[in-house]
């Protein structure tokens, strides 16, 4: 599961959605295998809508969860008038790594209202509930 | 079948993706996948027109072998180079089949992710630009439960399948989900078989809750009269 996953996904606990607390999911950084791939070439375009949509503070906190505390506070803000600088294409080549070519393989992750644990298997995220829960 | 081909059933311009997967767990192309292809690429303009400014966020529910995600991306539907993929499945093997099928077509360069989840409800709301839903439409006594673990391969057919009173058990809970899941230009085209009564669903959202919502393609499937309607906010 890529990184940017973790900025769409939210616990599937109904009673949860009233709560703001059910987005992002807490991810356990001692459980969790994470995994580097380049099979997505750098795009600067795509990385800037990426950039533009992105919840910043949900891609803070799950990074701090995995253990990078290095990304800047506030969301980077790109060069306005139209053309890309230097230092902004470093941004993007930085969000391109952490969002796009970094996967948590195996791992859990736990919605911070309800606690319910949610498992990554072979790269694949399951929010299936358990019937008592559904 | 494991060679899929539209050419008997229309005169489509794009290609097929190629699909190879285990046909005792996840639901073959058929014509409503077919359809569902020609939909797309018929309003390939439209939904490039509606998108072009910002990524797309987009989600396709039940993919079972991945063959319409898959044919979005190597068509850049909604944009290409602008797009990301998700799709949700119920059924752990229809997650396999898609993450194969994108792969089969050379379509890994593409943000593609898929997820194991009950429709939109681990998706954080307003997020999803472009929806694309061929449900379990067939009418049944009911849904099958979801079963309790991968070994018992046909009872995850049966859920691909299977949609309960009118085939609209599951097609109902998308449709009260929509307005949550949909981004604020989000579209949303849910395929529906004639004994869905669709034209009443499509009168309903309509009036009662004003959403926009046109029949964009249909076509006879064997006894089966199959259409694709498009669902989306009145102009803001």
């Amino acid at each position: 599961m890529k990184f940017l996953t973790t900025n769409f996904l939210k616990c599937s606990v109904k009673a949860c959605d009233g709560s703001n607390d059910n987005f992002p999911l807490q991810y356990d950084g001692e459980k969790c295998t994470l995994q580097q791939n380049n099979d997505i070439e750098f795009n600067a375009e795509f990385l800037t809508n990426i950039l533009d949509r992105v919840d910043w503070d949900a891609i803070l906190t799950v990074a701090a969860d995995l253990g990078n505390n290095s990304l800047p506070r506030e969301k980077p803000v790109l060069g306005t008038n139209g053309d890309l600088t230097e230092d902004d294409l470093a941004v993007l080549r930085d969000l391109h790594t952490l969002l796009i070519c970094t996967s948590i393989v195996e791992g859990q992750m736990q919605c911070k209202n309800c606690g319910h644990i949610y498992y990554i298997k072979n790269g694949i995220p399951n929010l299936l509930l358990p019937p008592h829960l559904a | 079948m494991d060679r899929v081909d539209r050419i008997e059933l229309g005169s489509s311009m794009l290609p097929t993706p190629y699909v190879n997967c285990d046909y005792e767990t996840v639901y073959e192309p058929c014509e409503d996948s077919f359809l569902l292809l020609d939909c797309l690429e018929d309003q390939q303009e439209y939904l490039g027109s509606r998108f072009q400014d910002a990524l797309s966020v987009v989600c396709e529910l039940g993919p079972g072998t991945g063959v319409v995600t898959t044919f979005m991306m190597q068509n850049g539907i909604p944009t290409s180079g602008k797009s990301v993929y998700f799709g949700v499945d119920i059924s752990p093997w229809a997650l396999e089949a898609t993450r194969d099928t994108v792969r089969r077509n050379k379509c890994d360069g593409i943000f593609m992710e898929t997820v194991q989840c009950d429709l939109t409800s681990c998706l954080k709301p307003g997020e999803v630009d472009l929806l694309v839903f061929n449900p379990p439409y067939v009418p049944a006594e009911n849904v099958p439960e979801i079963p309790d673990d991968a070994v018992d391969r046909s009872r995850w057919l049966d859920l691909a399948l299977l949609g309960g009173e009118n085939g609209m058990a599951v097609t109902e809970r998308l449709l009260q989900q929509l307005d949550t899941v949909l981004s604020r230009n989000g579209v949303a085209y849910i395929l529906f078989c004639a004994r869905n009564h669709p034209e009443e669903v499509a009168e309903r959202m309509r009036n009662e809750y004003g959403w926009e919502v046109e029949l964009v393609i249909h076509r006879k499937a064997g006894w089966e009269v199959l259409s694709v309607y498009r669902f989306s906010r009145k102009i803001m």
